[in-house]
């Protein structure tokens, strides 16, 4: 790589910027994860069937494998990273969930086992986030079909379903969905 | 018949449906996963891989590629050769082909490994793989296994002189007296496909050679971490005492995350260059060069009488073993555990042949050979109605194992634990409600549609004993089944565990610490479980990990079993200050109190800290601290007798899968619109995660059924390299899982626990086709071949109504 081939970018991830030289061929995906640390975002394709990698630019969902990070110069991402906020107070312990007041989206899949390996999870929440706030309240249908750029390869999507519904709830101001079995007679 | 059978008094957690406390990282990104662990230094490594399914190496010039600015090490198949071993049968067979980690002489595979390359970055490495010159002289490829059989054909590995590694004939009870008492003979050939379960995480590994040590640092991924470790100690011809393994939390495994000879590759060059090297996948290399599952052929004869006994069958078993050498022979091995499925079937001849072709080598993946022995069993057991002319759900209950049965021995040795099998089924039909479903498709039918029902029962085998090793070398080394856990209280009263039994997204922290807090009457806060296998800190056998849907019958064993050991160590230390006797002594929510005398009582802490701290003056014999390893060695893990029966699986869960689709007359698509799983896997350690597994297997089952091949061309060109054309299932794809549960408990487990994780893989295949046929059974088409894709239908219908 030749000096004169590199850039200089400007991106703010989760509200704080970033200004960092890069190779014009660095995926964004690399470039959060190996330049910012951030290994939220994970890859699982790199062709863009997958969805892991599945972060926000601008409020809208994108790929971060198949853009460049000099694409993104000058644009506001949000990954997985960003989605829950530090409690007030609790910035000394070490447990994680008392230490972050997670997303309601977060929150519905711990409540409803929405995650095995947990790979396939940042861009899977991600996506849920879009869905939620261009469709508050969402079928099943509309709920399957919304998910269905992010594979999970563990779930069977079952109670990703769910925890999307019961998500939706909340941020609608209604009580979340009880814990329990789904589908079971 | 295990020896940690002794049941806690109390279980507050066990067989709650608690929250997974693994998963506030996962949810946060914090996951620790392999590509995000952090090593000062590290190369990244890539590999030139072959283009041809079967070439000779002719020449290979690395020079350009050395010479590349950034690129620190080369390394050709031909060199690794030279410094290293070869690559084992797990399963030692008699004729052994020489292979290595990488590709030496001739590629045997579209994707097989002929040069390493490290670099600064896997940008550069990947330019410098760009910049080697590997001449091949093309060879003949054999891509069918039935062609690979002929005596003429393409030999994958010209020093054995045939592509037949293994074949067996297995006879158990009097099959001859079985068809010649028979009223009829039921005839079916079924093939299965090649696929995989493609856990989203590819596979990984950072070697880090110590050469003033001569320690190797390995992180990487694999099943069975202590297996792995040998065999990548063998190949390096390191002793396992140089080598530390760690096995990061895992972004699934399925049974396909094994490379070890990949680890091997780096281990090398880490060695060479004197720098960590690293290396994760990229999707295109996993599809095309992981462990998938063999495709298949299977002929079956059941003899039957006219009331749908069956009486005894003949199965010939042909495993595509790919160019598989580490795991040839599993498949076959593996399918003794269910060759009755949950049938009495008292003769049963299996002859089964390892073959090798010019494809990806095959490995295990969830279920491994099973799903194509139900399929196999459950359409000739459809097939057997259809030919009699009796309901199928009559032959069922007819041959189903009764529960007054168990434990019942099936003729290859298995002995199932428990279960209620005729029950199972008729609870999935009237959930479902079978009748509705009936009166719904003559409906259809009536109108022209294609409505099919299927129904499909299984048994849904766990932990696997080795010792079906023996069945094909009597002195093999590798035998049964085992697991090992540490638990160490720690001063401040925190219990720690650690083990062998990996975990790929299974849960296993929260489950373990549900099982260790109710064993020693603690809360579950108290109990730290480690995300992280490493061989330095945990205990492990090479039989340690993540396979064979192990952790509810084995793993346990280990886990109680040292949890018992420093329970009993904290009473009897507790006994010394109360001056009472252990016996008079409990445990409950984290307290040591007096029976009968609660307010005499002690925090743990208050007996642990003292045996770590406080020595001196201590009885002779005082062993200070407070913990305990459990090495346990399952007590059902038989070797076969004189007639070739084995244990081959222990645990025996079963389930009974029923499915309605549609089947679209203008696209041939395949619309799945009821699906209900009807389980038994006994008692839960926590439902919560237990559904999960029962959602996931069985969707992987129905995206084998209907999605999933990989597909060769006639010259073993790889041609579904990407996700765009290896189809994975999305939620829009997938039906609603519908579930029901019973639970008959294992007699045989510490727990009453049997293996849930492959459990909906098994039967989801044979249910789908079954349901398909039906559905097309205005038109007498035979669903014998999987996957089902809208092409194939069409063609069979084309065929059918020509």
């Amino acid at each position: 790589v030749t000096p004169t081939s590199l850039r200089t970018i400007a991106v703010t991830v989760n509200g704080k910027s970033y200004t960092r030289v890069v190779e014009p061929r660095l995926s964004l995906a690399d470039f959060l994860r190996d330049e910012l640390g951030l290994v939220g975002t994970h890859l699982g394709c790199e062709h863009g069937v997958c969805g892991a990698c599945t972060v926000l630019l601008d409020g809208q969902t994108t790929r971060s494998c198949l853009l460049f990070a000099v694409q993104a110069d000058g644009h506001e991402v949000t990954t997985v990273e960003g989605l829950a906020r530090p409690r007030a107070g609790a910035a000394t312990t070490d447990d994680l969930a008392a230490a972050l007041e997670l997303h309601p989206v977060q929150q519905a899949f711990w409540d409803h086992h929405g995650l095995q390996c947990g790979f396939c999870t940042p861009g899977m929440l991600i996506s849920a986030v879009e869905l939620l706030k261009e469709n508050p309240d969402p079928t099943e249908e509309e709920i399957r079909v919304g998910i269905s750029g992010n594979l999970c390869m563990c779930t069977g999507y079952m109670n990703i379903v769910k925890a999307v519904q019961s998500a939706g709830r909340v941020l609608r101001g209604e009580p979340p969905l009880p814990p329990g079995p789904v589908a079971e007679h | 018949m295990v020896d940690v059978k002794e049941a806690p008094a109390e279980r507050h957690y066990t067989g709650g449906w608690v929250r997974r406390r693994e998963d506030p990282r996962f949810l946060t990104g914090l996951g620790g996963y392999m590509d995000d662990i952090k090593v000062a230094g590290a190369l990244h490594m890539a590999f030139v891989r072959s283009p041809h399914s079967h070439a000779r190496i002719v020449r290979i010039d690395t020079s350009r590629a050395a010479s590349l600015p950034g690129v620190e090490g080369v390394l050709t198949g031909e060199e690794m050769a030279r410094v290293t071993n070869p690559v084992r049968v797990r399963v030692a067979v008699q004729a052994e082909p020489e292979a290595y980690c990488m590709a030496y002489g001739k590629v045997r595979f579209v994707g097989e490994p002929v040069v390493a390359i490290a670099a600064v970055s896997r940008a550069v490495a990947e330019d410098a793989c760009d910049l080697v010159e590997v001449e091949y002289e093309p060879l003949p490829p054999v891509v069918d296994a039935e062609a690979a059989m002929e005596p003429d054909a393409p030999l994958v590995f010209d020093e054995l002189g045939t592509n037949v590694l293994w074949r067996q004939k297995f006879p158990y009870g009097d099959v001859a007296g079985a068809f010649a008492a028979a009223d009829r003979i039921v005839r079916e050939r079924l093939t299965i496909h090649r696929y995989a379960s493609t856990p989203l995480e590819t596979w990984g590994c950072i070697a880090d050679f110590d050469r003033g040590t001569g320690m190797l640092t390995l992180w990487a991924h694999a099943q069975i971490p202590g297996m792995a470790l040998g065999a990548i100690s063998h190949y390096l011809r390191l002793s396992p005492a140089q080598m530390r393994f760690i096995h990061p939390p895992t972004g699934g495994g399925f049974g396909n995350k094994e490379r070890s000879a990949y680890a091997a590759v780096a281990a090398l060059l880490s060695k060479q260059i004197g720098r960590p090297v690293r290396f994760t996948e990229d999707r295109r290399e996993s599809l095309t060069a992981l462990v998938a599952s063999c495709d298949g052929i299977m002929e079956v004869e059941a003899a039957v009488q006219a009331d749908g006994t069956i009486l005894g069958m003949r199965i010939f078993n042909v495993e595509d073993e790919g160019c598989s050498i580490e795991f040839a022979t599993i498949h076959g091995l593996v399918m003794l555990a269910n060759l009755a499925n949950c049938y009495r079937t008292p003769a049963i001849e299996f002859e089964t042949a390892s073959v090798l072709t010019n494809k990806t080598p095959a490995g295990a993946n969830r279920g491994v050979g099973k799903p194509f022995m139900c399929f196999a069993i459950e359409r000739t057991v459809d097939r057997i109605a259809q030919e009699l002319g009796l309901d199928r759900v009559t032959v069922r209950q007819r041959n189903f194992i009764q529960p007054d049965q168990f434990p019942y021995e099936t003729p290859s040795g298995d002995m199932y634990d428990s279960g209620d099998y005729p029950r199972t089924l008729r609870q999935a039909l009237e959930q479902i409600g079978y009748e509705d479903l009936l009166r719904h498709q003559a409906a259809a039918r009536a109108e022209g549609r294609w409505v099919g029902i299927g129904i499909a029962n299984a048994v849904e085998p766990s932990s696997t004993n080795f010792a079906y090793s023996r069945l094909i070398n009597d002195r093999a080394a590798l035998t049964g089944a085992g697991e090992a856990a540490r638990a160490r209280v720690e001063w401040d009263g925190t219990v720690t565990i650690t083990t062998g039994a990996t975990d790929t997204g299974q849960g296993h922290e929260t489950a373990i610490a549900q099982i260790v807090a109710d064993e020693m009457g603690i809360p579950m806060e108290h109990v730290r479980v480690s995300p992280t296998f490493d061989s330095a800190i945990a205990p492990w056998l090479p039989v340690s990990g993540n396979f064979a849907n192990k952790f509810s019958g084995t793993d346990t064993g280990a886990i109680l079993g040292a949890a018992r050991k420093v329970k009993a160590k904290l009473l009897e230390l507790a006994a010394e200050s109360f001056e009472v006797a252990p016996d008079d002594l409990k445990i409950r929510d984290g307290y040591i109190s007096v029976k009968g005398s609660p307010t005499q009582r002690k925090r743990i802490a208050e007996v642990s800290g003292p045996a770590y701290w406080t020595l001196a003056g201590r009885p002779a014999g005082f062993e200070p601290g407070v913990e305990a390893i459990h090495y346990y060695n399952h007590p059902l893990a038989n070797l076969p007798d004189a007639q070739g029966k084995i244990r081959a699986q222990m645990n025996f869960a079963n389930a009974a899968h029923v499915a309605l689709v549609e089947i679209d007359r203008e696209t041939y698509e395949i619309h799945v619109q009821r699906y209900l799983v009807v389980h038994d896997c006994g008692k839960l350690i926590n439902p919560m995660i237990v559904a999960g597994q029962v959602h996931g297997a069985t969707v992987h089952g129905i995206a084998a059924a209907l999605l999933e091949e990989f597909v060769y061309g006639e010259d073993g060109q790889f041609l579904t390299s990407s996700f765009m054309d290896y189809l994975k299932p999305t939620a829009a794809d997938m039906p609603v899982i519908e579930t029901g549960h019973l639970e008959t408990p294992s007699p045989f487990t510490p727990l009453g626990t049997k293996g849930a994780g492959e459990g909906g893989s098994i039967p989801a295949p044979a249910c789908i086709a079954g349901a398909v046929e039906d559905a097309l059974a205005p038109l007498g088409i035979k669903i014998t071949s999987l996957p089902i894709t809208p092409t194939r239908l069409r063609d069979l219908v084309r065929g059918a109504t020509k």
